[in-house]
């Protein structure tokens, strides 16, 4: 019987072991996301500067700039779901890439020190936010590598817990942003 | 930086003058200490006399050769101190003001015992503390210092104890072109300071997590422990870690970095001494050629590293 009851208690102290694990590594997870919803945040604050700035030369792109507020108008809603936010964040990116290509055009705004200040604003926040991303990303890997090996995978599965999505990193993200001020 | 050709004029123009009287005065110490050594071998021969037969007045001349010895090591040791002090003032100083004029030298110096403990690379208190050679400047945007160090462990065991080396060579530091907060600490692979246990008993490692990141050549070579996951990404991103591994390539594997107070910590394991000149060999070109190269290590970090990159708010 003391046998029976000390099995017992082994296995139930590493069910707990496991579960407890697996709620760390999706608390993790979580946390990532919410490091990294704070770096988006601080970069949808600086779009409308940067097309205040901005627009004052860049003639040609008015419509490109007004697509660029449009999107950040609609991330910054509440209760967005976060699939909805990571696709319209890429739709951003691509967006804010084609914008930087166009600065190359406009010697005089290059020349501004608001838009220096800008830039180099936006190149700061964009290295925080391709930090947090990876951290995300390498918490994602964790909780994952967890999520599907045995015998935590039955607890898992037990307990309702599901895969989390990866951010996509681009490969312009992944060095360091190009920094106009040489 | 003066490229390899000024350097070579500067050195015949006005090093090799200034060398020729230091050169003789070398001559004079070497020979005081090898006539030390003749001595004591004489001191030895009268030695091995007065132990096989016994009673002969060899014992007072094996004992009168042994002082003698003594007493030119003593001399030895007190004009060798007075040449490099010397010699570091005329040549090396030199050497340091012609690279770069705006740089501070002293031979006496070294980094402090604090910020040595507070780059947290390596953790454990040494019982012996020695440096010198310090020196500081700016290159670029960067502002750095670093200097000579040699930390070292008392070994007690039964019978005796010794010193072995924690760390000898270059110690470096720079004002890091990011702004951070926490600590990031970058250690060679197999050789982090935090363990299990420390990490629940030493307030140094307690906040501290194992980074992973996703540069394989990276992980094989280093293993990160830091108090913020995000900021040790933003710090380590993946160029900077390409860069660290290059770095890694060209100083030697047990090359360690740490990112603490807003600093870059670098220490780099050198064997021979720096900024030293010889008493045994000539001070040639060669010599005079390895104080540049040993500056030239501490660009190349920075250069390396970027350091001179900066991001806005650290301008």
């Amino acid at each position: 019987m003391p046998v029976l009851i000390g099995i017992l208690l082994l296995v139930s102290l590493l069910l707990v072991f496991l579960y407890n694990n697996l709620v760390r590594k999706k608390n993790a997870v979580e946390n990532a996301f919410f490091s990294m919803d704070v770096m988006l945040k601080k970069r949808y604050d600086l779009i409308p500067q940067l097309v205040e700035t901005v627009k004052g030369y860049m003639h040609h792109e008015r419509e490109l700039l007004s697509g660029l507020t449009e999107l950040r108008q609609k991330v910054i809603q509440e209760q967005l779901p976060a699939n909805e936010k990571v696709k319209l964040d890429n739709q951003i990116n691509t967006v804010l890439q084609q914008v930087r290509v166009q600065f190359e055009n406009y010697p005089e705004l290059k020349a501004s020190e608001n838009f220096l200040r800008l830039q180099g604003a936006v190149n700061e926040t964009e290295e925080q936010l391709a930090a947090s991303r990876r951290y995300y990303n390498a918490a994602v890997n964790d909780y994952h590598n967890v999520l599907e090996t045995f015998p935590s995978s039955l607890m898992a599965s037990w307990a309702g817990m599901g895969r989390k999505e990866y951010f996509s990193i681009g490969e312009a993200e992944k060095g360091v942003p190009d920094l106009s001020i040489k | 930086m003066p490229g390899e050709k000024e350097f070579n004029t500067f050195y015949e123009k006005e090093l090799e003058s200034l060398l020729v009287p230091l050169e003789a005065e070398r001559k004079k110490i070497k020979k005081q200490g090898v006539t030390g050594f003749i001595f004591l071998g004489v001191a030895a021969v009268f030695f091995i006399f007065a132990v096989t037969e016994t009673g002969t007045p060899a014992v007072v001349a094996a004992v009168a050769a042994f002082v003698t010895a003594i007493v030119f090591f003593v001399l030895f040791g007190l004009r060798k101190n007075k040449f490099t002090r010397n010699f570091k003032g005329i040549i090396v100083n030199r050497v340091i003001q012609f690279i770069d004029p705006s740089l501070k030298y002293n031979p006496r110096l070294s980094i402090s015992k604090e910020d040595y403990m507070s780059s947290g690379l390596f953790v454990e208190r040494p019982d012996r503390y020695t440096g010198d050679d310090y020196i500081e400047g700016m290159h670029g945007k960067t502002v750095f210092c670093f200097s000579e160090l040699h930390t070292e462990r008392q070994v007690n065991t039964d019978k005796s104890s010794h010193w072995e080396t924690i760390f000898k060579g270059l110690f470096f530091i720079a004002d890091f072109n990011k702004h951070f907060s926490g600590r990031t600490y970058v250690w060679r692979e197999g050789r982090p300071q935090v363990n299990f246990l420390t990490r629940i008993f030493s307030s140094f490692a307690s906040g501290l997590e194992k980074v992973k990141l996703e540069s394989v050549e990276f992980e094989k070579r280093f293993t990160v422990y830091s108090s913020d996951q995000v900021e040790a990404r933003y710090i380590l991103t993946p160029s900077f870690m390409e860069r660290v591994v290059r770095l890694q390539d060209r100083m030697g594997e047990e090359v360690s970095l740490s990112f603490v107070n807003t600093n870059i910590y670098v220490a780099i394991p050198i064997r021979e001494a720096l900024f030293e000149p010889s008493v045994f060999s000539a001070n040639d070109f060669s010599r005079v050629e390895d104080f540049r190269t040993t500056l030239q290590i501490v660009y190349d970090i920075i250069d390396e590293l970027k350091l001179n990159q900066r991001l806005w708010t650290k301008e």
